[in-house]
């Protein structure tokens, strides 16, 4: 067996077709994730009583066990859950109606929750005090002060984190194939394996990957520029 | 479908899972022995600005971290032996583990560089100039000075590194090595009874994270001592510092209608 340069770029141009449900799958999860994130955070800064907990509980049990045990658990628990219900329901629906990507979407959505909501409550509490005293002294309601003063801001500061987080769930998407989902890894294992070059179609997978989050970082010190554009120091 | 969910199958598997721990932790410590070592090496040439060097170690960081864990260790796996049959050297028979371990050690030494660098350049740059004005050498300054802070400035970085590293032994299993999620997948399909052994997985892993997380804890206490403010007359100057208020504090102190006078820490 022998090193195909050339089979590169066929293997690349074979992989463009798995990147939309590459960036799919990070998208969904990124934003479930996010509205997730949002909610435990709040509930954990504000302690609200039982919601403070829960999810306290939720974010170290991610947090504290790897992406594809709960890839799995989905895999195997939701069906069961699902038919469950429907059986004792009797809504005519079951578990193999779900498609096989919505287990992924749904799996690393809980996943991008959780550490997700450590990257808002971090930028959260690096807003300061005062900014939400002033909110309120010009008489905003606390829900206006969050949204128009300190969440702003806390997106601003956490910006870096957040992009960090994009990337992971984009290089986290790869988990995909193992729910049978075609992504970009999953297509780089077809692509290899029809033509017997392994080396060279993960090669390109390992190339759009590298330039993917490449792109998501240019775009992120674009973003950070432009935000900052309030704060260029100095008096006025 | 009848499917009886037993708790009696969890506890059942957590000593079966157990056994090939293992191999798990076996991986964590090489990958992590590897990556602290080659961590260092790739960054020592960004730090002393070597020309050459700098932009291979530059590269090497970037590609490791821009590509996924699991398309690293497909390539390596199926590159490696193709790349070292050219100058003639078979490993084809080399027990897939190597590959693992030489793979996320890899890419573990491209995120502890980083830490490393981030780490030396956090140590103030007075720390070396005073170290050289009481006559020590480059190297003295250092082992001695720099060393000493820029390690307990990395270990919580260093903690979230070892214990993303143990996450992502899970990932091993895709090459067949048998390791706890390997494990986990043949005692699931044996016994059809999926979920009760991934919860006993899951259960596994939080342990030992939290495990980790603790006794890391306990070496950066350690570690940044020279940190700590410790209360009472003889760090007044330091103390007196203003505390960073924060969001949280503050809207717990001063939610509408709390009639206690917030406190202020001046």
């Amino acid at each position: 067996m022998k090193l195909d340069p050339s089979f590169i770029w066929t293997a690349f141009v074979q992989l463009w077709s798995a990147v939309p449900t590459t960036l799919l799958i990070t998208l969904v999860s990124v934003l479930v994730g996010f509205v997730i994130g949002t909610i435990t955070a709040l509930s954990r800064i504000y302690r609200i009583p039982v919601l403070s907990q829960l999810s306290g509980a939720y974010v170290t049990f991610i947090r504290g066990t790897p992406m594809l045990t709960h890839l799995l658990l989905i895999y195997f628990g939701l069906p069961m859950i699902v038919d469950g219900l429907s059986a004792q329901l009797d809504l005519g629906w079951n578990s193999a109606k779900i498609p096989m990507i919505g287990f992924a979407y749904i799996s690393f959505s809980i996943t991008a929750g959780a550490y997700l909501s450590e990257v808002i409550r971090s930028g959260l509490l690096a807003v300061e005090r005062g900014q939400m005293e002033a909110a309120w002294s010009i008489g905003m309601t606390t829900p206006q002060a969050l949204r128009r003063i300190v969440f702003p801001q806390a997106l601003a500061a956490s910006l870096p984190n957040l992009s960090n987080s994009v990337i992971g769930m984009l290089h986290a998407s790869t988990l995909a194939f193992t729910v049978s989902v075609v992504d970009l890894n999953a297509k780089a294992q077809i692509v290899a394996s029809t033509n017997w070059k392994f080396f060279e179609a993960y090669i390109a997978a390992a190339l759009i990957f590298w330039g993917l989050t490449i792109f998501i970082e240019r775009i992120t010190g674009f973003i950070e520029r432009r935000i900052n554009v309030y704060s260029k120091g100095g008096v006025a | 479908m009848e499917y009886g969910f037993d708790i009696n199958y969890v506890i059942d598997f957590i000593p079966k899972l157990l056994s090939t721990l293992n191999i798990t932790l076996l991986i964590v410590a090489g990958a992590i022995g590897l990556g602290l070592l080659v961590g260092f090496v790739v960054a020592l040439p960004r730090l002393y600005n070597v020309p050459v060097l700098r932009n291979v170690s530059m590269v090497y960081v970037s590609f490791f971290r821009g590509t996924p864990i699991l398309i690293q260790l497909f390539l390596f796996y199926y590159g490696l032996p193709e790349i070292l049959k050219l100058i003639y050297i078979d490993i084809s028979k080399l027990p897939v583990l190597y590959f693992v371990i030489l793979t996320f050690g890899l890419n573990v030494g491209a995120y502890v560089s980083e830490t490393i660098r981030a780490a030396v350049l956090a140590v103030n740059r007075g720390q070396v100039e005073a170290a050289y004005s009481i006559g020590m050498t480059g190297y003295q300054a250092f082992t001695r000075i720099v060393l000493p802070q820029a390690v307990g400035i990395a270990v919580p970085v260093f903690a979230n590194l070892v214990i993303a590293m143990l996450k992502d032994t899970s990932l091993a299993f895709t090459l067949g090595v048998m390791e706890m999620t390997g494990k986990a997948q043949t005692l699931g399909s044996l016994s059809q009874h999926f979920i009760e052994t991934y919860i006993a997985l899951a259960l596994i892993y939080l342990v030992i994270s939290i495990t980790l997380e603790r006794l890391m804890l306990v070496a950066e206490r350690r570690l940044s001592r020279h940190l700590r403010r410790d209360s009472g007359e003889k760090n007044r100057f330091f103390a007196r510092r203003r505390k960073r208020v924060t969001l949280g504090r503050l809207t717990r102190e001063l939610k509408p209608g709390n009639k206690e006078v917030p406190r202020y820490e001046a």
